[in-house]
């Protein structure tokens, strides 16, 4: 950074060596401009017309020769997933590829001079797709006929093979990029859809066309004419083939009920206006973008009944085609079918409806209309693009408020549990592609918020500005996904904004002091820095000349961060430059202070929801901490106060408690009395040796492994038998049951190696 | 993604079947045959699973284990010696949405049936696959099978049998594409079907050597293994298949294997003593054959028509362009 104006060495606060007089009416006059907004006094200046930007903005005067997210482009065919890349991406990919040939270096080199140039015809507002733009940008480029230039930018053309829409961060992104992944994604679910609905139709038509073949209009003579052909059937009877067919054929035809819903349900998937072939005849394909959520709405509930008819007809012909509809069974539960709506699971094969709201427009109705469509549980999703932060107070008088607007409406959606609800700046919507993807997979209803930055009064291009929201805690970033979990935890992230720990994020802002030296120095990007990148906001800034800088001058994250009561003993300020980049100092009015505030306070509420700083699980961990060092404390006071029986004692204690843990998990083997025969059924091999030698006394269980149906059903010796030939030797004979069976002791002596 | 409130009825509608609803006829085996045991479990599989007797298709070549479909009361093709996995392959191949399973023996699949098992493995079509391993010809009264261990007395080695056994799973495991290895024992039931089990939820070819005793023709075989709990490797696994604490105190000696690991499965494959039973091999990721070949095109009457077409149309004489020649 260059630096015109004198510094002091040791810091921008630094009182500076005046008398204490003056410094008294300068600090006066400050006071007076931060309490009423008005400079009363020659130490303050105004800074309308001095061209100013937050000074941490300095470095970036020229984006072009920048390489960021922006521009983007809008991928044609969608890749792994991704609907849309940044120019630079997709440049590094080429640079990967063109490492591998020969003269990469030169290539590369070109390369990038080509990503600049298409990079400044973007910032110029030239739209178009990527190859047009690629052509046009190396058109300028190449000087001659045998410029290397050209050579090398006809080889990396060669390796390209993304292309679509380039747009730049603007007012037009937003909807333009979030319109493109749900085309992307409504178009993947038609052709899975018509797939579906073609092979259910296919099949559907050969069960009708199997059964005329055998109908007698099927095998008719004429009809049997037509199916062989004029020259071949010139030397067939094909009356007497006909009559033949005829006799010999099957009588059994379809019946009429089922003839009828086939037909039914052919016609129900051949004139379908959801998501229609391409082409195919029968009225327009319905639309499902819409401007307003009232038309939305309205066609909604215009197409319910034929949704209902559709979704029902496929549930049918799923059935119909695997020849399992029983009229019976099927009938009464189809009668009901949609009674009810469309469950989520229903909906998911039709298409979504897009809303695409501005911010500046949503006025009541439309406001009221919002939250109706959204909290429907329809698969409706809604963009609502904000381009300016600012918005009058209703109570006139100059009042106003920042980005009030979408922090409601987020929070009336999150409110509503079940709407996934996604606020980004346009500046990190690439970044955050990801989340629209999911945002727009999610079978609910979905709310984009997004800042464009394109309305405010700036030189400033908009994705400064858009970026500025951002990091200044203007428009945060966060994704609230109802399908990610049951609790805020796993549903709500913040993890996207910058040093989401902190209050404001801290950059560091290095300049060239008064003795021509580097300094660096550590500043919150806050509210009122964003807010002086916007010209209507000047009025409620007022730069104070180099030589008037006093301590009492202080950072707007300072004055934030401490509460002063009374008189006011610091007057917050933030740090510019201007078009020469000369850091300068303007103080600020209360109002913006206030605004400041409040946002802060609006993101520490978004930071607990995020689990940062949640005051719940600080109070709870306090409170946890103290009972476990008041247990800890009441364990070291009983332990002193131990004494050697007490002692004794307890080494007895642990002892038992161990023995028990160790008897605990042993298997539980049940009860049995050793007299009784009994077979280990889990481990019969089902051989059937057993129930072979007595069924009545053998039986198989449900898994056809076997077990004692009756003891009594059999001698003893057939037990003893039964065990000596089992397979796996499951079977236990116990004791006899009859004391008078002949051979007993024998028997006895064999049952032995079974017990 | 959540069932749609009228999938959970239709459901709530279909029929729910009692293992009986799978027998059919009494087995002719001997009793005390092993095969009973895996009848006994895929039964009770098909139950468990609710598997539609009309969309269940036991396949088998000829052997002692080839008349399992006899005895399942579901569709089934009693094939040609060594042939059941062709044509299992191509019930697969034209109803995809059929349950197919195959049972084989180890002389049908392992002597005249082995290049259609070797190239079975490499296609991976999703079939649940039963080698009921006897180690012997059973069905024609005692020969010598390329299992038979070395020095098996058999009608056609009355010497004892002079070759090495051929080992099934280190074959499978070392062909292109394996998926899913596992061996059981039949004197261990409950181990046997969840194996079972483990093989039909597997998508692609499932190959299950199951040990199974022959009580007519080798009576005593697998006596050491079946009374020395010891002598059986169980290989457990939380992505494998898990002991009841009743197993585990009995079969003591227990691996953990990872059926992941490919380099594990082959050296468990390898060994003879003690028997290795569990899940050896299994990878999800192997291309299925019929997902491969399966054409997104609908065959239509005006494709088919189209197709035949064109194929006439190479072979066709038009009678014009012939005279047409011959006038030139």
């Amino acid at each position: 950074m260059r630096r015109a104006g004198a510094m002091p060495a040791n810091g921008p606060y630094t009182p500076n060596q005046q008398s204490e007089s003056i410094m008294h009416s300068d600090f006066q006059a400050q006071v007076a401009f931060h309490l009423t907004g008005t400079r009363r006094s020659d130490g303050l200046e105004a800074v309308e017309g001095l061209d100013q930007r937050p000074a941490l903005l300095a470095p970036y005067r020229d984006l072009t020769s920048l390489r960021y997210d922006f521009p983007v482009v809008l991928l044609r065919k969608p890749a792994e997933g991704a609907f849309a890349r940044s120019l630079s991406g997709i440049i590094d990919d080429l640079l990967k590829e063109i490492a591998k040939v020969q003269d990469a270096d030169r290539i590369g080199k070109h390369l990038l001079r080509l990503e600049q140039e298409i990079r400044t015809l973007a910032a110029r507002g030239e739209s178009g797709a990527l190859s047009a733009l690629w052509d046009k940008a190396a058109a300028a480029l190449v000087k001659g006929p045998n410029d290397l230039i050209k050579d090398s930018l006809g080889r990396a053309r060669a390796l390209l093979q993304a292309d679509g829409e380039v747009l730049d961060c603007g007012k037009a992104l937003p909807e333009r990029l979030i319109a493109h992944a749900w085309r992307g994604l409504q178009q993947r679910k038609a052709e899975a859809f018509r797939a579906e609905v073609d092979r259910l139709s296919l099949k559907l038509s050969d069960i009708l066309k199997a059964d005329f073949v055998r109908s007698p209009a099927g095998l008719s003579a004429e009809n049997l004419r037509a199916s062989v052909g004029e020259d071949q059937g010139k030397d067939i009877d094909f009356e007497m083939m006909s009559r033949l067919l005829t006799k010999v054929a099957p009588k059994v035809a379809l019946p009429e009920s089922r003839r009828r819903r086939l037909q039914w349900l052919l016609s129900a998937l051949e004139s379908q206006r959801f998501l229609p072939r391409p082409g195919a005849g029968g009225g327009e394909p319905l639309g499902f973008s819409f401007d307003n959520c009232e038309a939305a709405l309205d066609a909604y509930r215009e197409r319910l009944p034929k949704a209902i008819e559709l979704a029902k007809a496929i549930a049918i012909a799923r059935l119909e085609t695997q020849g399992e509809y029983d009229e019976l069974k099927h009938d009464p539960l189809f009668a009901e079918f949609g009674a009810r709506g469309l469950d989520a699971e229903e909906l998911a094969a039709f298409p979504d409806y897009f809303v695409c709201l501005n911010a500046a427009n949503l006025q009541e109705p439309e406001n009221a209309r919002l939250m109706e469509i959204l909290s429907a549980g329809l698969p409706v999703k809604v963009l609502v693009q904000t381009d300016d932060l600012r918005e009058d107070s209703p109570v006139g008088n100059g009042h106003f408020s920042i980005g009030l607007r979408s922090a409601q409406l987020t929070g009336m959606a999150m409110g509503q549990n079940d709407i996934y609800v996604l606020q980004s700046s346009a500046s990190n919507l690439v970044q955050y592609s990801g989340r629209v993807g999911s945002a727009l997979n999610y079978s609910g209803a979905a709310l984009f918020s997004v800042f464009s930055g394109a309305a405010a009064k700036t030189d400033l291009p908009p994705y400064l500005i858009a970026a500025a929201a951002m990091e200044s805690r203007a428009f945060p970033a966060f994704a609230y996904d109802p399908s990610a979990g049951a609790d805020w935890a796993s549903r709500f992230s913040i993890a996207d904004n910058p040093q989401a720990e902190a209050d404001w994020p801290v950059a560091s802002l290095a300049y060239e002091d008064e003795d021509h030296q580097r300094a660096s120095e550590e500043i919150a990007f806050t509210l009122v820095d964003f807010l002086a990148c916007d010209r209507r906001f000047d009025a409620h800034f007022a730069r104070v000349p180099r030589a008037k800088w006093n301590g009492s001058l202080v950072s707007v994250s300072e004055c934030l961060a401490s509460q002063s009561k009374g008189m006011p003993d610091r007057i917050p300020s933030v740090l510019v430059v201007d078009a020469d980049n000369v850091l300068q100092r303007n103080i600020v009015d209360g109002q913006l202070i206030r605004e400041a505030r409040r946002c802060r306070d609006n993101w520490h509420s978004l930071q607990e929801l995020g689990g940062i700083h949640n005051s719940h699980a600080q109070a709870l961990l306090a409170r946890e901490k103290k009972a476990w060092e008041e247990i800890a404390q009441r364990e070291a006071e009983s332990r002193a106060k131990a004494a050697k029986p007490v002692a004794e004692a307890q080494t007895s204690a642990p002892a038992s408690a161990t023995q028990a843990a160790e008897a605990a998990p042993a298997p539980a083997e049940p009860e049995r009395d050793p007299d009784m025969a009994y077979i280990e059924t889990a481990r019969c091999s089902t051989c059937n040796e057993c129930t072979l030698l007595n069924n009545k006394m053998f039986a198989y269980n449900d898994n056809q492994q076997a077990y004692i149906k009756d003891p009594d059903a059999g001698t003893f010796r057939q037990m003893v038998e039964a065990a000596e030939s089992c397979q796996v030797s499951v079977i236990h004979p116990g004791k006899p049951r009859n004391p008078n069976e002949p051979g007993l002791e024998e028997l006895i002596k064999r049952a032995e190696p079974f017990q | 993604m959540n069932m749609a409130a009228h999938e959970c009825l239709l459901q709530l509608h279909d029929e729910h079947f009692k293992l009986e609803d799978y027998q059919s006829g009494v087995p002719r085996w001997c009793t005390g045959c092993g095969d009973s045991a895996i009848l006994a479990a895929v039964q009770r599989l098909c139950r468990d699973e609710g598997l539609r007797p009309e969309k269940t298709v036991f396949v088998s070549g000829i052997g002692c284990s080839s008349r399992f479909p006899h005895y399942m009361k579901t569709y089934g093709f009693h094939g040609i010696h060594g042939r059941a996995l062709p044509i299992a392959e191509g019930v697969k191949m034209a109803r995809p949405d059929l349950h197919v399973f195959v049972n084989t023996g180890d002389g049908d699949c392992c002597s005249i049936g082995a290049a259609h098992w070797i190239h079975a493995i490499r296609y991976n079509m999703n079939i649940t696959m039963f080698l009921h391993d006897n180690q012997i010809y059973g069905l024609t009264k005692k020969q010598a099978s390329p299992t038979s261990p070395r020095g098996t007395k058999s009608n056609t080695t009355p010497r004892g049998s002079y070759l090495e056994a051929l080992n099934p799973l280190t074959v499978t495991l070392g062909v292109q594409n394996v998926s899913f290895v596992a061996q059981a024992a039949d004197w261990i039931p409950e181990t046997l079907f969840d194996i079972v089990k483990a093989a039909y939820h597997h998508k692609g070819l499932s190959f299950v050597r199951i040990i199974q005793r022959c009580p007519e023709w080798l009576p005593d075989a697998f006596d050491p293994w079946m009374h020395d709990p010891k002598r059986v490797l169980m290989l457990t696994h939380e992505n494998g298949i898990k002991l009841s604490s009743g197993l585990a105190g009995v079969y003591t000696n227990q691996e953990q294997h990872d059926p992941s690991n490919m380099n594990r499965a082959r050296e468990i494959a390898s060994c003879i003593d003690p028997i290795p039973v569990g899940i050896l091999y299994r990878n999800e990721e192997v291309p299925r054959y019929e997902d491969l070949r399966r054409s997104k095109t609908l065959r239509t009457t005006e494709y088919i028509r189209a197709g035949l077409e064109s194929e006439f149309d190479k072979v066709t004489v038009w009678p014009e362009e012939s005279q047409e020649q011959q006038a030139a």
